[in-house]
C-alpha cells in the first residue's frame, strides 16, 4: 500500500531550485531514507512533507489525500527535529503530552498515553525533569515519544542523530529500528551519513542537487550504483575509466587509457550491453579486491593485475593499501595484514597481485563523458575527483 | 576544609574586589543614600506655617490617608497600568518582527527605535503639544477625514497623557522584549505546529511563556517611571486630575512648602513600587523553584 506519494515536486527559493522534479512513492510501514550531501534538497523535501514549506510545483499525497496545501497542524505527520526542539519551559511529561493537550483529550487518557510513550522510549523515570536537565540521547527519546503520541501515519526524522556522539548514535540507531518495528508506521529519515542510511533503511533515495539520483534498497545502491555520484557518495570505490576493447559472450575487455593497454574483464551478462570502442566508467569497491604477493591461479572470471604498494594505512578493522598499477591507483581494503600463505605482512614498495571476480566490476550506466569535465580526468584519464556538471 | 593558603587567597580576592567597588560605593553612599535618608528624616518632621519644625510627627503620613491624597495615587497607578498594557500590546509585535528580521533590517530598526532618545524629552513633549493642540495636526486630519466637524479638546486630557506616555516609554518595552525574542528558537514554533497547535495556540503556549522574562523586564521599566510621571502630565495633562508626581512637586514648589508631606508621599510611592517588585520577585522565584525541584 502506498503511504506517501510525491508527484513531480519542485521547490524554488528565489532563483535557487532546491528540489527539482522529484517523483517518489513510499510504501506504508517502510523505513525510507533520503541521503545526500548538505544542500541537496533532502531537508526541504522533508519540510514539504511536514507542511513547513509548500511545493512550487507538484503535489504530495498521504494515502489518497492531497495534502500539499494543508498546514502542518492538519497533517497526520509528525517530525523529529534535528536539534529535538523540546519545549524548554515544559517538563518531559508536558512535552510528550503536548499533542494530546492540544486535542483536549481527557486528563486520564493523556496520563496513560504519555506513560505508554515514555515506556516505549524507556524514559518513564524522567517524566518530571526539564529538557535542560537530561542528556542529548534522552532528549532524542523524548522527541520521539512526543512525535509518536499523536499516532501519526508518517514519522519524519530530520538528521535525528547528528548531535549525538558515535557510540550513542549507533545505539540509538538500533533503538530507532526497534521503535519502528514496534509502532509499524512509515518512517522517513533524512541524513547525510551513508552508514546510518545504509544500516537503517528498507529503501533509500540518494539525492544530489535537488534530484533523486538513485532509489532502491541499500544493497542495491551499494552494489549496483547507477551513477558516478551514488558510487562515490555511498562507501568508497575505485572508479576506472576505459574503452571497451572487445565484447565476448560472457565478458568484455576494457583498455584503460594508461598507456600500458591494461585489460579488465567484466561479466557482460551482468550489465547492460555496450558496444566496442565506447568509453565507460567502472566502479570497483576496495573490499572486493584481494591482495597477495603470490600470483593466483588464472581463471576466466577473475581479473588479475600486478601492481606496487605505494601506501599502507592501518585502520584497525582493516588495512587500506594504495596500489599503483601502471598509472592507475587502486584502493584495496584487506582485513588481514598478513598474507595467508607465508604469514608475513605486505610492505611498502612491494610488488603485489590484485585480483577480483568479474561480477565485482560494475559498469556505471551513466555516460561518464556526459557528466565529467576533462579537468577532472588527469593526463592518464584517471578520475581525480568527482564534480557534477549539468548536462548540456 | 580549606588550607590556610587557600583561605589567604580567598581573602586577597575578596579584598581586591572590595577595593574595586569602593569608589562606586562611596559615590552611591554620598549622593544617593544620604539624600534619601534626609527624605526619610524630613517625612517624620512637623510642618510649620512657613517651614519645618525639627520635631517628630506622623502628621504627614496620617494626612495621606485622610486628606484625599489617595486619589492621585490611584490615578498614577491607573496611568502606569494603561501605559504598560498599551506598550506591551504595541511593542510585542514590533519586537517579534525585529527578532525574525534579517541582520541588516534588525540593525536599521534598532537604530530607528533609539533615534528619538537623541532629542531632548521636553522638546519632544512640546512637539506633541503642537500636534495635539486645538488647531494642531491631529484635529486637522480628523476634520479632513470628516470624523469630527469642529476641533476637539485632546491636549490637556488624560488621553493626551496616555498617548505621550506610550510614545515615550514604548522603546523601554520593545528593547527587553526584543532581547528575549531574539534568543527564541523559532523551530519550537514549527514543533508546536507539527504537533497540532495552530498559529494562535503556538503563540500562547510557546512564544509567550518563553518571552515572559522580557515581558516582566519591559513592564517594570515602563511601570516604575510611569508611576512617578511628572513632566508629561504637567505639560499635556490638565490641572483637574493631578498625578502623584505632580502633587509631590507642588508640595515642594508652591509656597508654603510642605517638606514633610512631599517626603512622606515620595516614600509611600517608593514603598508601593518596592512591594510590587517583591511580589514579582516572589512569582519569579516560585517559577524557578518549580523548575529546579
Amino acid at each position: 500500500m502506498e503511504n506517501i506519494i510525491l508527484h513531480n515536486i519542485s521547490k524554488d527559493f528565489g532563483t535557487f531550485r532546491a528540489v527539482d522534479g522529484v517523483n517518489l512513492t513510499i510504501k506504508s510501514g517502510e523505513l525510507f531514507s533520503f541521503l545526500g550531501p548538505s544542500g541537496c534538497g533532502k531537508t526541504t523535501l522533508l519540510r514539504m512533507i511536514a507542511g513547513f514549506e509548500t511545493p512550487t510545483e507538484g503535489s504530495i499525497y498521504l494515502g489518497d489525500k492531497n495534502i500539499s496545501d494543508l498546514p502542518p497542524y492538519k497533517r497526520e505527520v509528525n517530525t523529529i527535529f534535528q536539534n529535538y526542539s523540546l519545549f524548554p519551559h515544559m517538563t518531559v511529561f508536558d512535552n510528550v503530552a503536548f499533542g494530546l493537550k492540544i486535542k483536549k483529550r481527557p486528563k486520564t487518557e493523556i496520563k496513560d498515553r504519555v506513560h505508554e510513550m515514555l515506556k516505549l522510549v524507556k524514559m518513564e523515570d524522567q517524566a518530571n525533569k526539564y529538557p535542560d536537565q537530561i542528556s542529548g540521547g534522552q532528549k532524542q527519546r523524548i522527541a520521539i515519544a512526543r512525535a509518536l503520541i499523536n499516532k501519526p501515519r508518517v514519522l519524519l526524522l530530520d538528521e535525528p542523530l547528528a548531535a549525538l556522539d558515535l557510540k550513542l548514535r549507533q545505539h540509538m540507531l538500533i533503538e530507532l529500528m526497534d521503535i519502528h518495528d514496534a509502532v509499524g508506521i512509515t518512517f522517513i529519515y533524512v541524513t547525510h551519513d551513508q552508514g546510518e542510511a545504509m544500516s537503517i533503511s528498507d529503501r533509500l533515495a540518494v539525492m544530489n542537487q535537488g534530484k533523486i539520483v538513485q532509489e532502491g534498497p541499500p544493497d542495491d545502491i551499494y552494489e549496483r550504483p547507477t551513477s558516478i555520484f551514488s558510487a562515490y557518495f555511498i562507501g568508497e570505490t575505485n572508479l576506472i575509466t576505459g574503452d571497451v576493447y572487445k565484447v565476448y559472450d560472457d565478458y568484455l575487455e576494457l583498455h584503460c587509457p594508461d598507456g600500458t593497454g591494461k585489460m579488465l574483464k567484466l561479466d557482460s551478462s551482468f550489465h547492460k550491453p555496450v558496444s566496442e570502442g565506447t568509453r565507460i566508467t567502472l566502479s570497483l569497491r576496495p573490499e572486493k579486491i584481494a591482495i597477495s604477493r603470490f600470483k593466483p591461479r588464472p581463471q576466466d572470471d577473475i581479473n588479475i593485475i600486478k601492481g606496487q604498494i605505494e601506501d599502507i594505512l592501518y585502520l584497525g578493522s582493516h588495512t587500506q593499501y594504495i596500489v599503483r598499477v601502471g598509472k592507475l591507483k587502486f584502493r584495496v581494503f584487506s582485513q588481514h595484514k598478513r598474507v595467508y600463505f607465508d604469514d608475513k605482512a605486505l610492505d611498502w614498495e612491494e610488488e603485489v597481485w590484485l585480483f577480483w571476480h568479474d561480477t565485482d566490476t560494475w559498469l556505471i550506466e551513466d555516460n561518464p563523458l556526459d557528466i565529467l569535465t576533462d579537468a577532472e580526468l588527469d593526463d592518464n584519464g584517471n578520475l581525480q575527483r568527482y564534480v557534477k556538471r549539468s548536462k548540456v | 576544609m580549606l588550607s590556610s593558603r587557600e583561605v589567604l587567597q580567598e581573602k586577597k580576592k575578596n579584598l581586591s574586589s572590595w577595593l574595586l567597588s569602593l569608589p562606586s560605593m562611596i559615590w552611591l553612599a554620598f549622593f544617593f543614600l544620604v539624600p534619601y535618608l534626609i527624605v526619610v528624616f524630613y517625612s517624620f518632621l512637623t510642618q510649620d506655617i512657613y517651614d519645618v519644625k525639627f520635631e517628630f510627627s506622623l502628621d504627614a503620613y496620617r494626612q495621606i490617608f485622610t486628606n484625599g491624597y489617595l486619589q492621585p495615587f490611584f490615578l498614577s497607578f491607573k496611568l502606569a497600568i494603561y501605559t504598560v498594557v498599551i506598550c506591551l500590546l504595541l511593542g510585542f509585535p514590533v519586537a517579534y518582527y525585529m527578532a525574525r528580521a534579517n541582520d541588516k533590517l534588525k540593525n536599521t530598526l534598532l537604530i530607528l527605535i533609539i533615534i528619538p532618545f537623541w532629542t531632548n524629552l521636553i522638546i519632544r513633549i512640546f512637539s506633541w503639544r503642537i500636534f495635539l493642540s486645538y488647531s494642531g495636526v491631529l484635529n486637522g486630519v480628523l476634520m479632513k477625514l470628516g470624523l469630527i466637524s469642529q476641533p476637539i479638546e485632546i491636549l490637556r486630557t488624560n488621553l493626551a497623557v496616555i498617548l505621550v506616555m506610550v510614545y515615550v516609554y514604548l522603546p523601554y518595552m520593545i528593547l527587553p522584549l526584543y532581547s528575549v525574542l531574539e534568543k527564541l528558537d523559532f523551530t519550537l514554533l514549527n514543533a508546536a505546529m507539527d504537533l497540532g497547535a495552530n498559529e494562535i495556540k503556538s503563540f500562547f503556549l510557546i512564544t509567550l511563556p518563553l518571552a515572559i522574562e522580557g515581558i516582566f523586564a519591559g513592564s517594570l521599566l515602563v511601570f516604575i517611571p510611569a508611576l512617578g510621571a511628572y513632566l508629561i502630565p504637567q505639560l499635556v495633562g490638565n490641572q483637574q486630575s493631578l498625578y502623584i508626581g505632580q502633587v509631590i512637586t507642588y508640595k515642594v514648589k508652591n509656597i508654603p512648602r510642605n517638606w514633610p508631606m512631599a517626603s512622606a508621599l515620595s516614600l509611600t510611592l517608593l514603598f508601593m513600587v518596592a512591594i510590587m517588585l517583591l511580589i514579582i520577585y516572589a512569582i519569579y522565584r516560585h517559577h524557578l523553584a518549580k523548575r529546579s525541584s
